[in-house]
């Protein structure tokens, strides 16, 4: 009996002593964080806006936490195996996952099996915004594009890139709101799609307003509804989705995310570390220079987390009812 | 634009230029000729680089890598069968058995100087036509890629060797094609549950495995017999020759800019289309594989056309044409450019230098070209006990750096042993790649045609373009079918 108090409280002991030293070690770690040079994991192909994302980070990052950074890129799978490999890596903040909203799109599609359990966001730094983009000759606005799909149903086609991608979800939230009979046809890059659209092969897409102002000054395409509470200041003449009372918002976003393991403290330190990063006039240039600054990208691990939950509940009703 | 164009002349020629220019080519030579290196990876690893030059540089030094590799990937296709980019898979078909038959120097002059030509040829359109050029890309849409892609199928009835195994190796291409998500729906086919799987069979490590370590396994295995190479003379500027392959080369240059400037669709797409209607068109279809100097100029000519034509719908709309120009697009982007329909007008001056710089490019391939194939072909005096480990490590290096991914190695390795069982069938391997390039445009844009048509399939004979070409596919089908069918009959009679 006494022998097996003693080896309770013993044992007690060595839990309390556990816990404490699990407890020291990560605020130590917080302090030190981090020990060991930084992976990037780019769930994206080379050279497109996530790529170009993190390797804008990346010196601006090494610069804040004094360390090196590598970036690797793992496009395989809509980037599901960065995700896989971030959930998987030892949760001391050392692996980064730098994600768009594929990453919820594609779990919402069964195709990325790492879900928001296993991941944690870090922050949310881009925020483009979705457009409804069509040839201007076609459809000089959006009244016009709007009779032509009520009046003709089922004959309006819609172009994106993939059957589980940002652009077919806003497909998707915008036909659920408006009500509008209009099909969609995926396309493998999104070049194949704007040649299609310009070529008048199909009636329209979705996409960033960032990509697409090089084609409204030629008049070749142009954005004619914004997904957006109120107008952007720079295109004041474009409606919006809320103005219709349709309450479709969301765009394409790039965050970061790390393990979902990862202590509270490194997190916080991590999350700190990018909004100094992302308020630094540097970054700020880089967000000019390629047109992301229409909206507030940036959104603390909280928020993001709620918003991506919202979205996810949102696509997997979306796609059920498709 | 004869202005803008000798404005950018004078830009390459700028010191500091003309210097970044010809380092850029020897980058692109020596990326382009280790199997595995391809374009795209050396332009991902030079773009942080280019961050601090004035865009203009940093174009011209892209551009140029860009134009140099797919350029260099014929010197280890026509002498190891190891294709150093996947631009210039076709180029071993019939470079390597020259090289077998110790001719590795006819084969590298036939394929320097194809290459020249065909880059000329795509620079001079690019040049001329690029506005023209680019309204034409856009009246092709899915009609119209299907019917190219059925256009190119149709040769296995057209290629040497047994028709049955033709059908079955292109079936088999079609089949590792569908593999990984449905690029309509999403779906998974044949992933077993592997995320890997998921994005499909990478056309490296189909290449690599079935070309090069199937040529080492056979080499190791002393199953080859290699004509003893003492010294390889490069001889560019052949009459003889030049007159047997110029109307391969003119056709082929001219299908490559077409194919090229179609958004999506690549060089080596261009590549094999080319050497289809280059057996085609042959007299002589039964020499193709064999060493046929038509089956090297025809795919060089168009690779490097096609690497040109890509530029087209990049400049003219900010579209890329392949996958190294949309690796190009992103740095346009990084740098605050916007490629679009005004960046012609807009951004002339860049434009034209860009253009100037691959002009340029184009002749310091003639004439650099030769010292540096010199170095390689001196490695095959080296014992292949020595140079065959190492051809298999730069294939493991090459495929593993295409995604990341060591399962990618190992399916390299897995179609390595394939194609060396297959090739002791007497396989065409050609009808495979085939298969693996054109299957999923065919698929997906079938399947993209129906649901714009709804259905119907009139909209293929609606639409001029994609009915000419499947009208032209139905016929030589149908001829390549009937023609030997009628010679049976004939021999048959004349035995009676």
């Amino acid at each position: 009996m006494l022998i097996k108090q003693s080896l309770l409280a013993a044992g007690s002991l060595g839990l309390a002593l556990v816990g404490y030293a699990s407890v020291t070690i990560a605020s130590d770690t917080a302090e030190n964080y981090p020990t060991k040079p930084l992976q990037f994991l780019v769930a994206a192909g080379a050279g497109g806006g996530t790529d170009n994302f993190a390797r804008t980070v990346k010196p601006m990052l090494e610069e804040v936490l004094d360390t090196r950074v590598t970036v690797v890129n793992l496009p395989s799978a809509s980037g599901a195996i960065a995700h896989q490999r971030t959930a998987n890596s030892e949760p001391d903040g050392h692996t980064l996952d730098f994600a768009s909203s594929t990453l919820v799109t594609s779990l919402a599609a069964g195709q990325n099996p790492t879900g928001l359990d296993e991941l944690t966001p870090v922050a949310r730094m881009q925020s483009d915004v979705m457009t409804l983009i069509v040839d201007p000759e076609k459809y000089p606005d959006f009244e016009s594009f709007r009779k032509h799909a009520e009046e003709n149903p089922g004959e309006v086609i819609i172009g994106g890139t993939h059957a589980a991608s940002p652009d077919r979800m806003a497909f998707l939230s915008f036909r659920d709101a408006s009500g509008l009979d209009i099909n969609f046809i995926p396309y493998d890059e999104e070049g194949s799609v704007s040649a299609n659209v310009m070529g008048g092969n199909i009636d329209g897409m979705f996409g960033e307003i960032s990509s697409t102002l090089s084609y409204m000054e030629s008049g070749e395409m142009m954005p004619i509804l914004v997904f957006a509470e109120e107008r952007l200041e720079n295109f004041p003449d474009i409606p919006t989705t809320v103005e219709h009372g349709w309450d479709l918002t969301d765009g394409n976003e790039r965050g970061i995310f790390v393990n979902a393991d990862t202590p509270e403290a490194i997190l916080a330190k991590i999350e700190a570390s990018m909004k100094e990063v992302y308020d630094s006039d540097a970054y700020q240039e880089y967000e000019e220079r390629v047109n992301l600054h229409y909206r507030e990208g940036w959104l603390g691990s909280e928020d993001y987390r709620q918003q991506l939950e919202k979205n996810l509940e949102n696509y997997k009703r979306l796609l059920e009812e498709n | 634009m004869l202005d803008s164009f000798l404005n950018g002349l004078a830009v390459v020629f700028q010191p500091m230029n003309f210097l970044l220019l010809t380092s850029a080519v020897f980058i692109g030579f020596i990326g382009g000729a280790l199997p595995g290196i391809s374009g795209v990876i050396l332009v991902v690893i030079l773009l942080p680089v280019t961050y601090g030059m004035d865009p203009t540089a940093a174009f011209m030094l892209l551009t140029a890598i860009y134009g140099s590799t797919v350029f260099s990937g014929l010197i280890t296709a026509i002498l190891y069968r190891a294709p150093g980019t996947p631009e210039a898979v076709m180029t071993a078909f019939d470079g390597y058995p020259m090289t077998q038959q110790g001719q590795a120097g006819k084969a590298l002059g036939i394929g320097v100087l194809s290459s020249a030509i065909g880059g000329l040829v795509g620079t001079i359109a690019l040049i001329i036509f690029t506005p023209v050029l680019a309204s034409f890309a856009l009246k092709f849409s899915s009609p119209e890629y299907f019917a190219l892609a059925v256009l190119g199928l149709t040769v296995v009835a057209s290629l040497g060797g047994r028709l049955i195994y033709g059908l079955i190796g292109a079936c088999l291409g079609l089949f590792i094609a569908t593999i990984g998500f449905d690029p309509l729906t999403g779906t998974s086919r044949y992933t077993f549950g592997s995320l890997e799987l998921a994005e499909g069979v990478g056309l490296i490590p189909v290449i690599v495995g079935l070309f090069a370590i199937s040529e080492v396994m056979k080499r190791a295995l002393g199953e080859e017999t290699h004509q003893p190479l003492k010294k390889v003379s490069i001889n560019i500027f052949d009459m003889h020759i030049l007159r047997k392959i110029g109307v391969t080369l003119s056709r082929s240059s001219l299908l490559g800019v077409v194919i090229g400037i179609l958004p999506g669709i690549g060089a080596s797409t261009a590549a094999m289309v080319s050497y289809s209607e280059a057996v085609r068109w042959s007299k002589t279809p039964e020499q193709f594989g064999k060493g046929a100097p038509e089956g090297i100029a025809a795919p060089e000519a168009a690779n490097n056309a096609a690497a040109m034509g890509a530029l087209v719908p990049l400049f003219a709309l900010g579209i890329p044409g392949s996958g190294t120009t949309a690796i190009i697009l992103g740095a346009f982007i990084m740098h605050g450019l916007q490629p679009g329909p005004m960046f012609m007008v807009t951004s002339s001056d860049l434009v034209y230098a860009v253009f100037a710089g691959l002009f340029i490019v184009n002749f310091m391939i003639l004439l650099f070209s030769k010292p540096f194939i010199a170095l390689f072909t001196r490695l095959l005096n080296i014992p292949y006990s020595a140079l065959g480990p190492i051809i298999v490590m730069c294939c493991i290096i090459g495929t593993y750096s295409v995604r990341n991914s060591m399962f990618d190695v190992w399916l390299m390795l897995g179609f390595g042993v394939l194609g060396y069982l297959l090739e002791k069938l007497k396989f065409p391997l050609v009808s495979i790649i085939l298969g693996l390039v054109l299957g999923p445009i065919a698929e997906s844009e079938l399947r993209r045609t129906l649901a714009m048509s709804r259905g119907d399939f009139m909209i293929f004979f609606e639409r001029p373009i994609s009915a000419t070409l499947i009208v032209i596919s139905l016929l030589l089908l149908t001829a390549a079918i009937v023609v030997p069918l009628r010679k049976r009959a004939k021999l048959k009679a004349a035995n009676k």
